[in-house]
């Protein structure tokens, strides 16, 4: 078993939750979300962005209106639709509850 | 100097250095194979390219020209193909031939394979060696063993002659590739002239070999 698919599944999950999350404060622009990834490391380059939003998009999650912008073409600009509210709920839930789970699980691991 | 390209990138003109203008197209088609069996494929290269006009735009306003170093920039900031987990991008790769049908002109090549006579490896006709083409098979022999194993059969040897008379002998270069199923293009066919070419030097050298030994042994007489 490879190390690097158990840390690109764990790391899916949680890109979704951190996409969702960062959308919700406000309206965004994939180059502004993509900033705020690199800070935390979860994703390196734009191009792994637009496939991903374009799958929330298609499950009603997100939804986007062009802006135009002062240069070049306009730009899609993503924000959360009802759906998306409610599943974001859902998730930062889940996350909570397994956040607590995993750090009862590897107390000894992360003591040593 | 450097010819340029004229393009339209999700809906925007550019001008592009030829080479970077080749480089992209490899860019977007590797990114597009890979996208090709998601949802929305369309949609996503869409935002790709327009985000690349975008990013463009930025850095081409001095010359208005595209080039190299600006799509490096650009493709750093995208990501390459294997950072989507995609292939890597290969410059020689040659875009696989569909199947096409030889058309009319002649001139189109296809992959597939095509029965015919094996010239090169044959003991009467070349039908086996060329049934032992077209299976794939490594060794003609099986398929000679199998056609004597039909004579004693009850069959006889007619399915052979039948054969003998209507398949064709593979007599050019892109007969004998098409025989092997590769696709007849410039380079396959120099290969395959070129190995010919080799054997025959091969067979003359050994020729002139026997030819100097005889001689050799009859001057000792």
């Amino acid at each position: 078993m490879k190390l690097e698919n158990t840390v690109a599944q764990m790391r899916r999950g949680i890109l979704e939750l951190c996409v969702l999350s960062i959308i919700s404060d406000e309206e965004a622009y994939p180059s502004d979300i993509i900033e705020k990834l690199k800070a935390s490391e979860l994703i390196v380059v734009e191009g792994t962005l637009y496939p991903l939003l374009n799958r929330l998009k298609n499950a009603n999650l997100l939804q986007y209106r062009w802006k135009e912008s002062k240069s070049g073409p306009p730009r899609k600009y993503y924000q959360l639709t009802k759906e998306g509210e409610e599943f974001l709920a859902g998730l930062v839930e889940t996350w909570q509850q397994l956040n607590h789970a995993v750090n009862q699980s590897t107390k000894k691991l992360q003591e040593k | 100097m450097n010819k340029i390209v004229n393009i339209n990138l999700g809906g925007y003109p550019f001008t592009i250095d030829e080479d970077a203008y080749a480089y992209l197209q490899k860019y977007l088609k590797t990114i597009k194979r890979h996208f090709s069996d998601s949802e929305g494929c369309e949609e996503i290269l869409y935002d790709i390219e327009v985000r690349m006009a975008e990013l463009f735009q930025d850095r081409v306003k001095g010359s208005g020209i595209v080039n190299m170093k600006n799509l490096d920039e650009v493709i750093k900031i995208l990501g390459k193909p294997e950072d989507f987990g995609a292939d890597p991008i290969d410059m020689d790769r040659e875009e696989p031939v569909r199947q096409r049908r030889r058309t009319d002109h002649g001139h189109t090549v296809r992959t597939g394979k095509k029965l015919f006579r094996n010239p090169e490896d044959k003991i009467l006709g070349g039908v086996a060696g060329g049934l032992a083409a077209y299976f794939g098979i490594n060794d003609a022999v099986w398929v000679r063993i199998a056609f004597v194993v039909l004579s004693f059969s009850g069959i006889g040897i007619l399915p052979y002659i039948i054969l003998w008379i209507i398949v064709p002998e593979a007599k050019s270069a892109g007969d004998k590739l098409e025989m092997r199923g590769e696709p007849v293009n410039v380079n396959n066919i120099a290969r395959t002239v070129e190995s010919e070419l080799s054997e025959l030097s091969e067979r003359l050298t050994e020729m002139t070999k026997d030819f100097g030994k005889e001689f050799k042994s009859k001057k000792k007489f």
